[in-house]
């Protein structure tokens, strides 16, 4: 007869946690380690994004399904955006061809910080249901890496 | 010259619009740390494991692409 999984009781509050600042969730739940390289992980993802296509990159208003991917990064993503209207599209059109990206940089500065929200979408999934393990050996399958 | 002016996070990296493949590197680097850091047992192997993924991901990306071009340049002219 086949082992029965153990279901692990949900944790909506880690999984709150995860998504305001990612790695956080899972901090909260006793896995520091664990979360502190998800949470660079994530942050690496978005503030690269951020440097390689400024601020226009998280954009709301104009690229509406890309943030729903960026919007898993939590908080952060909306306050670039806040940055953007209130930065770039305000500004005087000088300024404005200064400050957007271009191209393949756009894209990619896009396609970094939209990667960073679908992983962080695992990661609270995660930190929601996730298996209870330690920080440094935590109980998975005996073939995980 | 141009890099002095350059507010980072603010003005776009316009600069590097024709090495932008470079950025698979850190791309793949942000994704093996971040998806590593969820499914590896052991932490004491975590920057291996990513240093692993990272290699896997561009090293199969790379062949793609190369293998896209090959068709493209190669295949496609003769058919």
């Amino acid at each position: 007869m086949p082992k029965q999984l153990e279901q692990p009781a949900l944790r909506p509050g880690a999984a709150v946690l995860a998504w305001i600042l990612p790695g956080l969730g899972h901090i909260a739940i006793g896995q520091h380690r664990r979360g502190l390289m998800m949470m660079f992980g994530i942050l690496f993802l978005f503030v690269f994004g951020v440097l390689i296509g400024g601020v226009d990159v998280v954009d709301m208003k104009r690229d509406r399904l890309w943030f729903l991917a960026q919007g898993c990064n939590g908080p952060i993503a909306f306050l670039v955006d806040y940055l953007n209207q209130t930065l770039l599209k305000t500004a005087a059109p000088a300024t404005q061809a200064r400050l957007t990206s271009l191209g393949n940089i756009n894209a990619t500065g896009t396609l970094f910080i939209a990667l960073g929200g679908l992983m962080n979408f695992i990661l609270i999934l995660d930190a929601l249901g996730g298996p209870d393990r330690g920080s440094d050996h935590p109980g998975r399958r005996s073939t995980d890496p | 010259m141009t890099m002095l002016g350059w507010i980072p996070f603010l003005e776009p990296m316009n600069w590097l619009q024709s090495l932008w493949y470079v950025l698979l590197v850190p791309l793949a680097f942000g994704i093996a740390a971040s998806y590593k850091a969820m499914r590896v047992v052991d932490m004491r192997n975590y920057w291996r494991q990513v240093g692993l993924m990272t290699g896997q991901i561009v090293v199969v990306i790379t062949a793609l692409a190369v293998g896209l071009i090959l068709f493209v340049k190669l295949l496609l002219p003769l058919a």
